[in-house]
């Protein structure tokens, strides 16, 4: 024995010498600080400080404005009716689909018509609505003959975003719904308890968690949006985002902007917070790894599930009604004025366009994959690594995902604009954007993944005499496959449907087909603005049904089952 | 892979302990002051209650943690800073941590590759190390595929294929149902004395323990308790956690009477009874616990042997009969075996009951 001696040994000490992995981590924090920390204190910076000295009283000014004050509270009376309005859209389709006892091809249907909004570009539905309900209108002039009516303001916004946001509810709701035993609700029924009351006091309370949470996305979703209120909330109805970018572009006052945004910021913070601090951990939700026993189900009686199914039938037709009308407009030579067929539009967005469509590509499949290694890195050095300032990490790293996108357009735009860090104009400033903005998803998806990988696996390869970074590539990376395939679907789906942040990046040599959406919008031609967002979702479509397949591929090796990159 | 045995090697842990601050509790110590030396090919377990430290030791020793205090030694060698992969030992996990999106055959050849063998040099041991663990045939299914046992096989392939010079076995048959878990308790004892690599090995089955361990160490509340082989546990436990642990048993408070060198009388129930050994340092007149296995009871009509007892119940298991019996307000559990060749003794019927000299075991307060 060469040495006996009782030495005290520290516990991090095999763990704490890899130079390697202090290095990532000392670039991620430069990363995080550059494109997250910085812009906010930008914004901050040009919001509050006056010279050399700190004043609150730009901020007083913006909040004492009346036009702004009721701005700010149309955009939060927006979001709660958004929040609610989607929350019992997605909690419908999700009961029918979970408890409605639908056939496989039913919930196909309903699934491809909650799957549309997901993928498709700003401006989709307010487009379709604008065709259908607006002067010219399908229904409004067309059928029921009524001249010049005014669609813009309040309701033609929130129901353009419920309809926008709802799938996201599902998604949300579904899987909870769908984990909870159906004998548990047997059981109280069995106890005597009426139906509405089986519902009341078990399947509600069960999926309150989830209910809460998808309330919170949608209110989110709805403060954040710029796109939607541009089109239809008209002059009467002014809310933050959009009246912090018309400050910007209209009166090219920065400041004011920023002033705006920041008043946007404070609502988002406490949904940030609430999600984070007081939702987590509220789930009754176990993962058994069982699946659902298939028993009979009493919670329904066959007329009502034929009414829940004949709800979101209805739901999911209007959906589908305005896709087919954009696709039809496409396709016509003007809408509402000239039904002839053609493929003039196509002809323009594939001549004039394609600047825009060759740009958003090119930056999409460049932030893509960065985006989705960001995504991986990040989850697994929080999932599995110890070291210090890890919360802080995932927190920073979570930042800019939280923000509505016109703050962080803003900050970026501040941030980005003058040296040392001109990027203003290049296609590095986008990609960047996107990356910090979009990447979260994946973060949470390698994150959840790697809680269900045991650590064994890991403490295996290890004992086989492999290094450590021999271990993360041949065992955990393709483990975590999955969570990097979806940051990846996600990444893309935003690069080529996102305007709100990135609209103030574009610039004369890089520009995006959502911009260009937008500003055919403005100039009225309807045509090639509907022919882009169809063009766009086949492209995320296409691109989707790859990944998707990819995604398969890997469960399939696992023995596992296949889920939407969507989900969760 | 070669099945000749190579050099095994001793695996010594001194004065090894593992604590650590627990926000609510202050600081735990989950294993102090182990000392224990695993000698050459054989095959020693850890044995203890949940939470009393033997898969920390185990996974200490694997060097998947680290200890706070004392030094490990695989062979002549300090491993006390090294980390798992640098160890060269082969490790089973409760749960198999057989890798799902591998084949059998990369899953029992990743060691091999790890270590750059060349190709051929891994074909020809992941196929005999397959057929050494009867999953010839095997090669090219994918874990999802396999049941439990054959999973618990290939995890045992994968810890053996590369000659680890220690084998670690954290209760590796405690997701098997009863049946295969015997069947692999045995086949895993063969496999052991046939490759004879020395083996530390977890359970908190006592049957299990006994029946694949060379020694046993029992464990309780971080520290080892006593190490010794089956039978000395069973016969000779060194204290009352050892004997309530390992096996059912009557305990008794008794007092020394006479204590020479190869008996001693003991009164206890009542009786003067003799002792065959008396624990070191205890004379007469002190206390001691009296232990008796309740198989090594008699329960008889006869008269003239014994004392006076009365049936308080009475359960028939088949190959066995379970009777508690009182002895004035003491309960004594005795165990008769062999159906049908003793009297069978009503409940409530007075019944004598004989402890013989040599069932007695005498231990320490």
């Amino acid at each position: 024995m060469s040495s006996t001696s009782l030495s005290p040994h520290s516990p991090a000490s095999a763990a704490h010498r890899d130079p390697f992995f202090a290095s990532i981590i000392l670039l991620l924090w430069v990363l995080l600080a550059l494109f997250v920390l910085y812009p906010l204190a930008c914004l901050f910076g040009r919001a509050f400080v006056d010279g050399a000295a700190i004043s609150l009283q730009p901020l007083l000014d913006v909040v004492n404005n009346p036009h702004h004050r009721r701005a700010f509270g149309n955009s939060l009376i927006l979001a709660l009716a958004v929040g609610i309005g989607g929350t019992l859209l997605g909690f419908l389709f999700a009961f029918t689909a979970v408890r409605g006892g639908l056939s496989r091809r039913v919930i196909g249907f309903i699934d491809t018509a909650t799957l549309l909004p997901l993928i498709s570009p700003p401006f989709t539905i307010s487009v379709a609505i604008l065709f259908s309900f607006g002067a010219r209108g399908l229904i409004t002039y067309d059928l029921l003959g009524i001249k010049g009516y005014a669609i813009y303001g309040f309701l033609s916004t929130a129901a353009a975003e419920m309809i926008t946001y709802f799938p996201i509810a599902y998604l949300t709701l579904r899987p909870i719904l769908a984990s909870i035993d159906p004998n548990i609700e047997n059981a109280a029924f069995s106890m005597g308890a009426s139906r509405a009351r089986v519902f009341r006091t078990m399947t509600l309370p069960l999926s309150m968690p989830g209910i809460a949470n998808a309330f919170l996305l949608l209110f989110a979703c709805s403060l954040a949006d710029f796109a939607t209120p541009l089109i239809l909330a008209g002059n009467d109805f002014p809310v933050l985002p959009t009246e912090a970018f018309l400050q910007i572009t209209g009166q090219f006052d920065l400041r004011g902007g920023a002033l705006l945004s920041i008043l946007l910021l404070v609502p988002a913070a406490i949904v940030f917070f609430l999600q984070r601090y007081w939702l987590a951990g509220r789930s009754f939700v176990t993962v058994t790894g069982k699946a659902g026993s298939r028993s009979s189900v009493e919670i329904l009686t066959p007329p009502m599930r034929f009414a829940l199914f004949a709800l979101c039938g209805a739901v999911s037709i209007v959906v589908l009604y305005f896709y087919a009308l954009l696709l039809f407009s496409s396709l016509v030579v003007a809408f509402g004025a000239n039904h002839t067929f053609t493929f003039k539009h196509y002809q323009v967005i594939f001549t004039e366009g394609l600047p825009a469509i060759r740009d958003t590509l090119i930056i999409a499949a460049i932030g893509m994959p960065l985006g989705g290694i960001y995504g991986v890195v990040v989850g697994y050095l929080v999932a599995r690594k110890q070291f210090w300032g890890r919360q802080s990490l995932e927190l920073v790293s979570m930042i800019n995902y939280a923000l509505p996108g016109t703050i962080v357009g803003i900050a970026y735009l501040l941030a980005f604009n003058d040296k040392p860090m001109e990027l203003t104009g290049t296609a590095a400033i986008i990609i960047a954007c996107y990356i910090f903005r979009y990447s979260p998803t994946g973060i949470r998806a390698t994150i959840a993944l790697l809680h269900q990988v045991d650590k064994s696996l890991e403490e295996a390869s290890e004992s086989l005499g492999a290094k450590s970074s021999t271990t993360f590539r041949r065992i955990t990376l393709p483990l975590i496959m999955p969570a990097f395939f979806t940051g990846l679907g996600v990444v893309f789906i935003r690069s080529m449907t996102a305007i709100s942040a990135t609209i103030f990046l574009i610039s004369i040599n890089w520009t995006l087909v959502t911009v260009r959406i937008l500003e055919n919008m403005t100039e009225l031609s309807l045509g090639p603005a509907a022919a882009f967002s169809v063009l766009v979702v086949a492209i995320v479509y296409v691109v989707l049904f790859l990944i998707g397949r990819m995604l398969a591929r890997f469960r399939a090796l696992e023995g596992g089952r296949v889920e939407s990159i969507l989900g969760g | 892979m070669t099945v000749a045995a190579m050099q095994p090697v001793p695996i010594t842990l001194t004065g090894i302990g593992k604590s650590f601050e627990h926000g609510v509790k202050g600081r735990i110590h989950a294993v102090r002051d182990v000392n224990l030396t695993v000698v050459p090919g054989e095959l020693l377990t850890l044995l203890g209650p949940s939470g009393c430290g033997k898969t920390t030791t185990l996974r200490m020793i694997a060097g998947f943690e680290q200890p706070t205090v004392g030094d490990i030694h695989i062979g002549d060698k300090n491993v006390t800073s090294l980390r798992a992969n640098e160890r060269n030992i082969g490790f089973v996990f409760q749960n198999y941590a057989i890798f799902p999106h591998l084949s059998v055959f990369e899953n029992v050849g990743y060691g091999l590759r790890v270590q750059q063998k060349p190709e051929e040099e891994v074909k020809r041991a992941v196929a005999e190390v397959l057929e050494l663990v009867g999953l010839a045939g095997y090669a090219q299914q994918h874990p999802h595929q396999l049941s439990g046992g054959e999973q618990q096989r290939v995890a045992l392939a994968r810890a053996i294929v590369f000659r680890p010079r220690i084998l670690l076995f954290d209760e590796p048959l405690s997701n098997l149902d009863a049946k295969l878990r015997v069947q692999m308790r045995s086949e895993i004892q063969q496999l052991q004395k046939r490759l004879g690599i020395t083996t530390v090995y977890v359970t908190h089955d006592q049957e299990e323990a006994m029946a694949i361990s060379d020694r046993i160490a029992v464990m309780n509340s971080g520290s080892i308790v006593q190490i010794a082989s089956a039978e000395d546990l069973y016969d000779r436990p060194t204290n009352e956690f050892v004997a309530r642990f390992i096996g059912r048993t009557n305990l008794f408070d008794g007092k020394l009477r006479t204590v020479s060198a190869d008996a001693a009388v003991v009164e206890v129930l009542g009786q003067s009874i003799v002792a065959p050994s008396v624990p070191d340092g205890l004379n007469a007149g002190d206390a001691v616990r009296v232990m008796i296995r309740p198989e090594r009871i008699l329960l008889t009509n006869d008269e003239a042997v014994g004392m006076n007892a009365k049936v308080s119940s009475r359960t028939f298991l088949g190959e066995k009969t379970e009777y508690h019996v009182a002895v004035g307000d003491q309960v004594i559990q005795a165990t008769l075996y062999g159906h049908g060749r003793h009297a069978a003794f009503a409940v409530g019927a007075p019944v004598r009951a004989v402890l013989p000299v040599d069932g007695i075991h005498l231990m320490r307060l």
